[in-house]
């Protein structure tokens, strides 16, 4: 039992967050932001915190994940009811892991900077094929509101988008945190972190990295298409190709990973929500220039802490009571 | 059965033949050594064993199986465990993490407790207990050695090879792991490839059987004290003694 003692200030933050969203007035919306990157940066570090491996088409899952959920509602919401939304999300796992079991087993053949070079691609390319090709819509994308509204009537529609939208998100968060948990503690984490400190002692120590590599892309791929399909898909209720496959949210999921501690547990949740707590108030206090100021904290806080915060922490927590919380 | 035969195995890299259709068998349970001076092809030698190159010529058998394709993790499974020259230890994990590694992905498959539990066994019997919680980079060279050695033990091998394991160690601490691996080959009927370039020390105790390699090509294969004494093996370390020309006046 003492692998989960660490989900406690996990759950306990993403509870905090959930509570001030619901009882503050005013706040849910910037606490499901937070509660978005947090879970952007859990999923994406269960690949690149324990591989190593930087996938700059990561966004692509997340789109494909949105377009499952668009055309789940859009194809199957009168004959299913509530039930397309379930529907929706396996087929947004479905296609996330299909799409990363195509990538990975090419691209996670090349090593580090190859590799990183290789899925720059894969994002545009499907982006392309799905305009280029007109499949889905195609640069029209899906709207999926009308859809919606006739399932689950108007209230229903709006509840689904402004409440349960973003509280799939927090579980969904909660979800990679498990995970995390899981794979930390299990033969699979002891793999990654053989095969992200030496590639080839792993594979003499007889470590099949290669599979070790693909669960990894897999599993933080299909918690990406989670994410799309309900932190993006349900909320908007539309899917627009140039929205969903846009490269910034590849960069603010890395930024996020490194910000907090890569291949821990605590630090995509500190990092995700650091980010999106100086985003949101940067674009609030001087709108327009949030960029150009979240530029320079970012550079900052990784030259001061290379580790990310939570690398930090959790190298002076050694030997001490807080080791166990610290992960 | 030979546990590993090596049968006229190549490798080039471009016009430099590394290794030069060598061949040679080990028994299980055997200590042999392998010596030679740097560049003879040795450390090639232990990478074709290991899968990390694969051959141009020739065929690796493992208990009569043919290896010569297989990938490195297989091997590993199949038996085949190994030290690196310069130790590579997974750098930010503990020491106990590091062993238990070799242990987890061995020819065995523990749980991730019990191959903490084989990790504790073996760094106790190198002497590494105590380091236990340490990062694994933090360890001096020749402590890396020592984990590397019982990160493959854990691995629980059929043939171990050991690259340059004893480089740096003190005369009095390389005894004592010769006397350790004697104990180990004979308790666990482990193979032990010995690689040594000048620490005879390491080889003379430990294998019956030495082979020497020069410029690729395995050179002499005798008995230790026989080919350590051989005065062809003294002339390719120190060369051959020539008669000065005789001075010409101008």
């Amino acid at each position: 039992m003492h692998r989960y003692v660490p989900l406690i200030p996990v759950y306990l933050l993403y509870g905090a967050l959930f509570v001030i969203g619901s009882q503050v007035s005013g706040m849910w919306q910037p606490m499901a932001l937070l509660a978005f990157y947090a879970a952007l940066g859990q999923a994406f570090n269960i690949f690149m915190g324990m591989t190593g491996y930087v996938d700059f088409g990561y966004v692509a899952f997340l789109a494909l994940g949105s377009y499952g959920m668009a055309l789940a509602i859009s194809s199957f919401a009168e004959s299913l009811g509530a039930g397309v939304i379930v529907a929706g999300l396996l087929l947004a796992l479905g296609m996330a892991t299909v799409l990363a079991l195509a990538v990975g087993a090419i691209a996670l053949r090349l090593r580090g900077a190859y590799f990183a070079i290789a899925t720059i691609g894969v994002n545009e390319g499907v982006r392309y094929l799905i305009e280029g090709a007109r499949l889905w819509g195609g640069s029209e994308g899906i709207i999926i509101s009308r859809p919606l509204r006739e399932a689950f009537g108007p209230e229903g529609a709006n509840l689904l988008s402004t409440f349960w939208a973003d509280t799939l998100v927090y579980l969904i968060a909660m979800l990679a945190a498990f995970i995390t948990v899981q794979y930390l503690h299990s033969k699979i984490g002891y793999a990654l972190m053989a095969l992200r400190e030496d590639e080839d002692a792993a594979k003499v120590m007889g470590v099949h990295t290669t599979k070790y590599k693909i669960i990894a892309f897999i599993t933080s791929a299909a918690l990406g298409g989670l994410l799309g399909a309900t932190g993006w898909v349900l909320k908007l209720t539309y899917v627009f190709p140039a929205d969903v496959f846009a490269v910034h949210y590849t960069v603010e999921a890395i930024v996020i990973v490194l910000l907090g501690g890569a291949g821990t547990l605590l630090g995509p949740l500190a990092g995700g929500m650091i980010y999106a707590a100086l985003k949101y108030w940067l674009s609030i206090s001087f709108p327009g220039l949030q960029l150009l100021l979240l530029a320079p904290i970012i550079l900052f806080i990784v030259v001061a802490f290379p580790q990310g915060l939570i690398g930090v922490l959790k190298a002076k927590a050694k030997g001490t009571f807080w080791e166990r919380v610290i992960v | 059965m030979a546990l590993l035969r090596l049968e006229n195995v190549t490798k080039r890299f471009g016009g430099l033949t590394a290794v030069d259709h060598v061949s040679f068998e080990i028994d299980h349970g055997e200590a042999i050594g392998i010596v030679g001076p740097n560049g003879s092809g040795k450390t090639t030698l232990f990478n074709l064993i290991s899968g990390v190159y694969l051959p141009d010529e020739g065929r690796v058998f493992f208990e009569g199986r043919d290896i010569t394709r297989l990938p490195p993790y297989v091997r590993a499974r199949l038996g085949i465990g190994r030290t690196f020259q310069i130790p590579r230890p997974f750098s930010s994990a503990t020491v106990r993490e590091n062993v238990a590694i070799g242990a987890l992905f061995g020819t065995q498959s523990p749980s991730v407790e019990e191959a903490l539990g084989i990790a504790d066994h073996y760094l106790q019997m190198v002497g590494l207990w105590g380091f236990r919680h340490k990062s694994a980079g933090a360890l001096t060279p020749v402590e890396k050695k020592m984990m590397e050695i019982a990160r493959a033990l854990a691995m629980k091998p059929k043939l171990l090879l050991l690259d340059e394991s004893m480089a740096g160690m003190p005369p009095k601490e390389i005894d004592a792991m010769v006397q350790f691996l004697r104990k180990i080959k004979e308790e666990e009927g482990i193979a032990i490839v010995s690689m040594v370039e000048h620490i005879m020390r390491a080889v003379v105790g430990l294998a019956h059987r030495v082979i020497v390699m020069h410029q690729g090509k395995k050179f002499i294969e005798a008995p230790t004290a026989e080919a350590l004494n051989d005065p062809r093996v003294i002339e390719i370390y120190l060369g051959r003694k020539e008669e000065h020309a005789p001075r010409q006046s101008p």
